[in-house]
Order: C-alpha cells, then structure tokens, then sequence
C-alpha cells in the first residue's frame, strides 16, 4: 500500500510539475529584430485554451471534494487518532477520509482523459510548429537571430517568470499562457519560440505521465477499496491530496520559482566591422 | 705567405661571425616580453607581426587578452577589432579568421553554432557537439565580454542565449526526429 500510493503521489507531483512548467517563461519584449517565426498559429492557440478548460474542469470537480478531505484531515488531527489503534470514533473518520480519497482519485481517473486529449493536442500541433518553422525554415545562424531578435528593456520584476510551482491556479497558467501567445502572435517571436519548445517538451512528458498515472490511480484505489475495512490513514494520502492541491489550486510553500537570467541589455555603442 | 693568406681569411671570417652577433636573432624578436599597457603591446605585437613573427600570431593574442583581463575596459573591443582588422589588411589572417576570433570573445551570437543549412540537416545529428562547443566558447565569452571587456550583461545574454539555443534544439530536434519516415534513422546509423 505504502509503496503504491508513494507511486501515485510522486506521478502526480511529476505530471502536476510538467504541466505547470509549460505554462510561461514570460520575458518582456520590445521591438522585433529577428527572423519571423510562426509557431502559434490560431489552431495551436485553441488548443492551448482547450488544455485550460480542461484542466479548469478538473479544478472545479476536485475542489469540492478535497475540501470535504481538508476537513475530515483535520478532524482526525484534532481528535488525536493518530497512532489510537482501536478507538471506534476514530476508525470511522478514518473510514470516511478514505472514502472522500477514492472519490478524488475517482473524479481524477475521469477527468484525466479529457486532459490527455487536450495535452496530445497541443504537443502534436506544436510538434509539427517547431519542425516546419525551426526545423526546416530556420538556420543555425537565423535560430540565433530569432533568439536575440529582441531587446528587452523592462526591468526583472516586471517579468513574469513563472516556471515551476508558483502559486497559480493550472487553469490561470494556460490562461496566462495562451493571453501571451495571443498577444504576440503576430509580432515578435524571439521568447515564443524558447516558450514553444518548453511548452513542447512539457507536454510531451505529461503526456506519458497522465498515462502512467491513470494506470497508479487504479492500483492506488483498488489497495484502497482493501485498506477501508483496516480504517488505515496513510502520510502518502495526505501527500497525495497535497499534491493534487498544489496543482491544480497553486497552494504551494514548495521551492521558488528557477531564477530568471539576469535582465538584458541593449548593444554596447561600438559595433565591429568583424561582428556576426 | 700561405700561413699569413690562411690567417687572414680566418680574420675575416671571425670578423663577420662577430657581426652577425651584433644584430639580434629573429626569434628575440619574436619572443620578449610585452608591455603592460594594452594599446602598447598591440602597437608591438603588430611590429613584430610585421618583421615576420607571423608564426607566433595566436601566442601574440592569447597574451593580449591576458594583458587586456588586467586592463579591463568597455574600448577593448574596439582595439581588438583594429588589431585583426590590421592583421587581416597584412595578409597574416584571412577574414574569416578575424572574423571567428572577434566573434568568439566579444559577440553575444556563438561562432560554434553557425550554419546555412536548416536546423534539422545541420545541428541536430550533432546536436551534442554543437552544445558542448557552445559551452567552450561561453568560457571565452566570459574572458572577452567580462573580463576584457567590462560588460557583464552582454555575457549574461550569451549564457541565456545558450540555455535558450539548448531547449530550443532539444525539442526542436525531437519534433524533426518525430517527422522522418519510419526506418529512416536506421539508414542513417549504418
């Protein structure tokens, strides 16, 4: 038991932290200088909102019942059951706790589909985005021009640099994420093509993910259907609700987010006859 | 009279093996020490280059981006340019040699990490080598654009370039790993 809900817990933790990575890398941006890239065109942009609504859907199916989970955690805390073998008021809180828990891994397992749809949407437009424009379109040379084709002249604190956990609801990450795309979609593309990639890869990696934790949530409810007549409250199940909050609702104390490159500056006045 | 003729030529010649001690070997031309001051030791560097110490050319800069990293300064650049611009003008250097060495040390954009070819022919069957090649000349970045040069943040946006140039390839690459036709990379390996 303990080993499988340590499964699901870490593959929710793994899917909750590529999903929120692929949300935004936002630097501030100015005028275009680079090569034009189009890697967002408006199918990849509904498919990035889809992948909101869905992961919004999930928000609002899990917060009823992990409140309900919240409370029963802190009955049982404050009843003092932990460690009280054989105390009937206890069992029975214990019981319902893990009743509340199968319904979360119940609604999770439903809604799960419906976001691997949307993330293997995405990650496939995208997939075929980065081919044809970075890929085959692009150059070595122009790649690095892309990528410096933009001076960024707002200080750091004015970047949103949201990678990792953040404290953000998932469905406002891909809302912010998509209200980025959107915005420059037809103007610079330098961060876009660094945020397409991340988004890519992300996805990529969810994808297989959402799939191995769909396969961890069966086991974990079938050893968890077992565990009701022992009346058992496991730390890997309270981890496990974390997590899912820390995903999908950003109640998060966990690490900061990775540190932002220092903030860039315009060239320097002397420009060499030799430079690229 | 034979011994006074055999004396005589001896004469001579110790006479002309004294004097070709008096003018110093080309190679302490070559290889004194250079002055501290920067603009100094390029205006010798460029005399000795001049007296056919061509050989010595990459000796010549290494030691003056060590002299410059004790003279930092936001000109440097600028003098370095003149010096492989004049280097490029005697025919000691091609262009494109200048080119490679100012780029290296002194631009954001990575001279390893250049091409004409699309991204998925070029870089990506080398895409490691590609990264670890851009990772040495970040270091010669550094010496250039921090170092030499007293301009941290352009060397901060060469490392950013980097990490930003390593995501991109990786998915990059694996989207046009994704798009080949079935096989094909089993052609390639043989």
């Amino acid at each position: 038991m303990s080993t499988s809900m340590k499964s699901t817990l870490s593959f929710v933790v793994l899917l909750v932290t590529a999903a929120l990575s692929s949300v935004i890398s936002v630097q501030s941006q100015a005028a275009a200088t680079g090569p034009v890239v189009r890697l967002f065109p408006t199918t990849v942009l509904e498919d990035i909102r889809e992948t909101g609504q869905a992961a919004e859907a999930m928000e609002n199916s899990l917060q009823e019942v992990i409140s309900r989970l919240d409370l029963q955690q802190q009955l049982y805390t404050e009843s003092l059951c932990e460690g009280s073998d054989g105390d009937q008021g206890c069992d029975r809180i214990a019981k319902q706790l893990g009743a509340t828990y199968l319904e979360m891994l119940n609604i999770m397992s439903e809604g799960l589909p419906d976001m691997e749809r949307a993330v293997d949407s995405t990650r496939r437009s995208l997939e075929k985005r980065l081919r044809e424009e970075l890929g085959h379109r692009t150059t070595p040379t122009m790649l690095q021009e892309t990528l410096l084709g933009e001076t960024t002249t707002s200080s750091p604190a004015s970047r949103p640099a949201l990678r990792g956990k953040s404290g953000v609801r998932l469905s406002d990450r891909f809302k912010q994420y998509y209200d980025l795309v959107a915005t420059h979609k037809n103007g610079p593309s330098r961060s876009l093509a660094v945020v397409a990639a991340d988004i890519y890869l992300d996805m990529e990696e969810a994808s297989m993910l959402i799939a191995a934790t769909q396969e961890e949530i069966s086991r974990a409810a079938l050893l968890e259907q077992l565990n009701q007549s022992f009346s058992l409250i496991t730390p890997q199940m309270s981890a496990v609700v974390s997590g899912v909050k820390e995903i999908l609702f950003g109640e998060s104390t966990g690490e900061a987010p990775i540190a932002a490159p220092p903030n860039a500056v315009g060239e320097t006045d002397f420009v060499s006859p030799l430079a690229m | 009279m034979g011994l006074i003729n055999k004396l005589g030529i001896i004469g001579v010649l110790t006479a002309f093996g004294l004097g070709a001690c008096v003018s110093p070997p080309v190679a302490d031309v070559c290889t004194g020490q250079l002055p501290g001051n920067l603009d100094r030791a390029i205006s010798e560097v460029e005399s000795r280059l001049a007296r056919g110490c061509d050989y010595h050319f990459d000796s010549y800069f290494a030691s003056l981006l060590a002299i410059a990293a004790e003279n930092p300064d936001k000109e440097n650049p600028r003098r370095f340019s003149d010096h492989l611009m004049n280097a490029q003008a005697d025919g000691i250097i091609s262009r494109r040699q200048a080119e490679a060495l100012y780029n290296r040390y002194f631009n954001v954009k990575f001279v390893s990490f250049a091409g004409d070819y699309n991204t998925c022919a070029q870089a990506c069957p080398v895409r490691s080598k590609v990264l670890t090649d851009m990772r040495t000349e970040l270091t010669d970045k550094e010496l250039g654009l921090v170092k030499v040069s007293d301009d941290a943040s352009r060397f901060y946006r060469a490392d950013n370039l980097l990490q930003e140039t390593d995501l991109v390839l990786e998915a990059t690459c694996r989207a046009c790993q994704a798009g080949q036709p079935a096989g094909e990379g089993l052609a390639i390996s043989r």
